[in-house]
């Protein structure tokens, strides 16, 4: 199954690395000209983590994920709702300030 | 270097300028205060950790110093090495005779949640964003680690057994007592698979040491800086830090030695698997080496090439700004014969220290020995 391009990166026009929108040059080459790109939210965890105290305040621990989307990009994703295991194929989304791992699809009746 | 002094680690109830003060005085009492034209003070987060800024002036009106030259120096947990490689390079560019170079944190007094917020400034904002702490990010680095070499996560419990085995004999370590690999694992869980007493504290300190134009037994022989990546995601390498690699390869031309020739090191292990990270990017051992040489005894003050003598900052404790140059001042008492009950088995020619700044994004090694004797 492919997934259709949503999260929005941004592409060098020189080297044509894709790296997350940011303010400033592109990090691989120095490059003024980027334009945005939406790419496939699909990627595979590195490494993931439960955060046991701050920031996370009260019961719930914090959990945020490492995570390579296809063509290198890599992503520091909240994870909202469980671990992911290493390896674990995820989608991501951009929420406000941040990224998310999405929920996963509900099953469809 | 003409002296050194190193305070009390720990939770202190003086304030930062107190600390420096009273380094300083000790460092300038064994020079039998002869003048300093150059005042460089190192120091992380001063204005949130400590309410107080301006650290040069009110650290020169307390000791008593006129300099000429005077520097605030910053590069995170890195600081007080940066400070130490900044008065240096002065030094050697002729612009003073005679530098002190202070570095201290204040951090205690706030809750773990304020001191956690407050270091996590050092990150990249976009991991700011995502909630991300030191702890966490060195986790994840770990995990890379395990994954990368098939590691066994036991190096890291050793590297924390021997370095609060060796803070046993540091009159100024905040944890002076050993512990076992089974309370190392039981400790609670910070962020998998690092758990509390791999993770660094929370410390009030500061060290201080008067550099000379000069040779002497520990003179400086090289000085080495490095910049990875400032966010996580960005860098290519997630299982060593590029910045260490940089900075030695950087102080290993300066100094025109190899690594075959360094005696022994102080790195950074704020948190336990950094060091293993550390003892590679140095090329003492081979990426993935690393665990083994903590497991049989390799590192230990009486193996083939002790890592930390003076507890590290695992067992000395973690004054944010300090503890790169607390790294240099126990290099330097080592090759000086003054490190007293942490003197290495035999008295050692060149040590290296190391410092991690941030989540490894500006990191420092400085080479320290005799000049006289080596091939010109």
């Amino acid at each position: 199954m492919t997934v259709a391009p949503s999260f929005r990166v941004l592409r060098c026009a020189s080297c044509h690395v894709h790296f997350l929108p940011r303010p400033g040059l592109c990090p691989k080459c120095g490059s003024r000209s980027v334009r945005p790109e939406l790419i496939s939210p699909a990627g595979r965890v590195l490494a993931a983590t439960e955060l046991h105290g701050p920031p996370a305040e009260g019961a719930a621990p914090h959990r945020i994920a490492l995570v390579e989307l296809s063509g290198g990009v890599r992503v520091l994703a909240v994870a909202p709702g469980r671990l992911p295991a290493l390896g674990e194929t995820v989608e991501v989304a951009a929420v406000g300030d941040h990224v998310e791992l999405r929920s996963e699809p509900e099953t469809s009746g | 270097m003409a002296a050194v002094a190193v305070g009390r680690v720990g939770k202190r109830p003086e304030g930062l300028v107190d600390l420096l003060a009273e380094v300083g005085e000790s460092a300038l009492e064994a020079i039998g205060r002869k003048p300093i034209d150059l005042l460089v003070v190192g120091t992380m987060a001063a204005g949130p950790l400590a309410a107080v800024e301006s650290v040069v002036p009110a650290s020169a009106e307390r000791l008593g110093l006129d300099p000429a030259l005077g520097w605030r120096v910053e590069a995170a947990s890195a600081s007080g090495a940066a400070a130490f490689q900044a008065a240096a390079f002065e030094l050697l560019a002729g612009r003073a005779e005679r530098a002190l170079v202070l570095a201290g944190e204040k951090m205690t007094g706030h809750t773990t949640a304020e001191v956690t917020r407050i270091l996590a400034r050092s990150l990249h904002p976009s991991e700011q964003a995502a909630g991300a702490t030191m702890p966490a990010l060195a986790s994840l680095v770990a995990q890379r680690y395990l994954d990368r070499y098939g590691a066994d996560p036991a190096s890291f419990d050793a590297v924390t057994v021997q370095f609060r085995q060796s803070a046993r004999g540091n009159p100024n370590a905040q944890f002076p007592t050993p512990v076992s690999r089974e309370e190392v694992v039981r400790s609670r869980m910070v962020a998998a698979p690092l758990h509390l007493l791999h993770c660094a504290a929370i410390s009030d300190g500061a060290a201080a040491v008067v550099l000379e134009r000069g040779d002497g037994p520990a003179a400086v022989l090289g000085l080495g800086q490095g910049f990875d990546a400032f966010a996580l995601v960005d860098r290519t390498e997630l299982a060593s830090f590029r910045a260490t690699r940089l900075a030695a390869q950087r102080a290993y031309e300066m100094a025109r030695i190899t690594r075959k020739e360094v005696d022994f090191a102080e790195l950074h292990d704020a948190f336990a698997p950094f060091a293993l990270i550390d003892l590679e990017d140095v090329g003492i051992c081979g990426g993935g080496e690393a665990g083994r040489w903590f497991l049989d005894g390799s590192t230990a003050p009486e193996g083939k090439f002790p890592v930390n003598p003076s507890g590290g900052i695992l067992g000395r404790g973690h004054p944010v700004g300090a503890s790169g140059l607390l790294a240099i001042a126990e290099v330097a008492r080592q090759l000086r014969g003054e490190a007293g009950p942490l003197a290495l088995p035999d008295r050692p020619a060149v040590g290296l220290a190391h410092s991690i700044g941030g989540l490894a994004s500006h990191n420092f090694v400085t080479l320290l020995g005799a000049l006289a004797g080596r091939e010109p």
